[in-house]
């Protein structure tokens, strides 16, 4: 007879075999070292093959093949945030118009040849239309162009002109506004050397000013049905936050999951995060805070920045005058819930009155409990 | 077939571990399972349970990596958030973990008949089950089988003799 093969041995210590068969294999392994030794060799690769393949068992979880595609989705995501954050900061830069006493609050508005697409410079306007409280002489000296942004939900309208001299910028608020913004995954205003202190921050155009916004009274009595926008969801571990806009103001909505993993370790990324989360909301506030040069101030020194656009910044992204006794800070307001079926915190804070935190809070459950209607009826 | 629920708890902890093993990814394995466990619903009548379960589901696997990517994106993307949200439940050693990493680099290096014929036998299918949900003939399955089973151990072997020996370089 001749020596078995190895497909046979195999069959027959799976008990594949016929009986027949398998005697016969038994009687040739019996007689014949060779196949004998033969029959050894496969018990041990039956053996240590079911233990290599035991090895698999504890594979991870979500560790699906496609790591390659998922960093590149992270960082498309990421791409996409950063866009929607220089639109919706061009869209919503706020300049409210506070009490009857008449007082300007500037803030800062900037297009860039990268928003291109959503904001238009629709014409240059007559130098009166820059705003009541600038001081007429020299706001007629400088180039003024009206930016309708249309991204923006009413036909919101800045009033432009050229920057002031970065050196007009507090030195202490762009050291800080460059560390919320970087490592936020926001790396194109890392390399802004100045004017980091606006809303709009990855503008390179050098187009930036004080402007005046004249009907943003009655966006506060909108609110109900300005449409609530999502336009960021930084990530953060333990919570999930989302940034929305309202009528023009940003509001950052925190879900904090039971999970308190950031209390845990807090790391530098966590807490970049973190900052990232908030950044827009704070930058927003602090070029309020900041921008409210005099008007007479900043139109004096805009046409030596019209006349110079060779300042040496490769970005001038928006800049705000210094002179901020004007108008101070609106503090922010947070309200917190918690939603009993799931047990998250909910934590919503925007520099807007408490009142209109919860009509939003009101929307937010509104739509979250359409959406959890849609996702299982 | 009616009884899906009894083939549900006789089959689906053998068909994810198989899946499990085929795939690398245990979320994605489940998920598989799952659709099998579907699609035998829509059946009105199986013949041999097992090897049609096994086959359905090495079809969706095999379908799956052809079609686009896009329900998979999705799905890495909500496991990497829901992982961030989550503590690592138990602690792998270095030691297990290599060990995985090099059986699943010598999985990997099989021939996909002999490896998915390997891993049936795993789950306990006959010769028999494994040729028809494999679409082979009944002989030809001790062939694969012992082919399988060599090559898997041999270079899990090989994989191992180059760690120890990179080891020793690091030790020394």
């Amino acid at each position: 007879m001749q020596h078995l093969d190895e497909g046979t041995i195999h069959a027959w210590l799976d008990g594949a075999l016929s009986p027949e068969e398998a005697a016969r294999v038994e009687a040739h392994a019996a007689e014949c070292p060779e196949c004998a030794a033969a029959v050894a060799e496969a018990r041990g690769f039956i053996a240590a093959s079911s233990r290599i393949l035991t090895a698999l068992d504890n594979a991870p979880r979500g560790v699906i093949p496609a790591a390659a595609p998922r960093k590149r989705v992270d960082t498309f995501v990421w791409r996409i945030a950063a866009t929607m954050l220089v639109v919706a900061a061009g869209t919503l830069v706020v300049v409210r118009n506070r009490g009857a006493d008449e007082r300007s609050e500037a803030t800062i508005a900037a297009t860039a040849p990268s928003s291109a697409a959503t904001s238009s410079v629709t014409a240059p306007v007559p130098p009166a239309a820059a705003g009541r409280n600038s001081a007429p002489t020299a706001t007629e000296l400088s180039p003024q162009t009206t930016v309708t942004d249309k991204a923006a939900t009413a036909t919101r309208k800045s009033t432009i002109v050229p920057a002031p001299a970065p050196a007009a910028v507090p030195r202490a608020s762009l050291g800080r506004a460059d560390n919320r913004f970087s490592g936020a995954g926001l790396r194109a205003n890392q390399s802004a050397p100045v004017a980091e202190n606006s809303a709009v921050m990855s503008s390179p155009a050098p187009a930036a000013a004080p402007s005046r916004i004249s009907d943003v009274a009655a966006q506060d009595r909108t609110v109900g049905s300005e449409t609530l926008r999502e336009i960021a969801r930084p990530r953060r571990i333990g919570a999930s936050v989302t940034v929305y806009e309202v009528a023009g103001d940003t509001v950052t909505l925190t879900e904090s999951k039971s999970v308190a993993l950031e209390s845990v370790v807090v790391t530098g990324a966590a807490a970049t995060r973190q900052a990232a989360g908030q950044a827009m909301g704070k930058s927003a506030a602090e070029s309020r805070r900041a921008a409210p040069a005099t008007a007479a101030a900043d139109s004096q020194r805009a046409p030596a920045a019209a006349m110079a656009p060779t300042v040496s910044a490769p970005a001038v992204g928006a800049v705000a005058g210094g002179n901020a006794g004007v108008v101070s800070a609106t503090p922010a307001n947070v309200i917190t819930w918690s939603d009993p079926t799931t047990g998250s915190t909910f934590t919503l804070t925007g520099r807007i009155s408490v009142a209109r935190l919860e009509q939003i809070k009101a929307r937010i459950e509104r739509e979250r409990a359409a959406a959890a209607a849609k996702k299982n009826p | 077939v009616t009884d899906v629920e009894r083939l549900f708890r006789t089959y689906n902890a053998a068909l994810v571990r198989y899946l499990t093993r085929r795939l690398g990814d245990r979320d994605w394995a489940e998920e598989v399972a799952q659709e099998t466990f579907v699609r035998a619903l829509r059946q009105t009548s199986i013949q041999n349970e097992r090897a049609w379960l096994f086959a359905v589901a090495t079809n969706l696997v095999r379908d799956e990596a052809r079609k686009d990517s896009r329900r998979r994106k999705h799905l890495a993307l909500l496991a990497e958030e829901e992982r961030e949200t989550m503590v690592e439940p138990e602690e792998t050693t270095l030691e297990r973990a290599q060990e995985a990493a090099m059986a699943r680099k010598a999985v990997d290096a099989l021939a996909e008949r002999d490896r998915l014929a390997l891993l049936m036998r795993e789950e306990g299918l006959d010769y028999n089950e494994i040729a028809e949900a494999l679409e082979l003939s009944p002989g030809s399955v001790g062939t694969t089988l012992s082919r399988a089973r060599r090559r898997l151990v041999e270079s899990y072997e090989a994989l191992q003799k180059d760690r120890e020996a990179r080891e020793k370089n690091a030790a020394s």
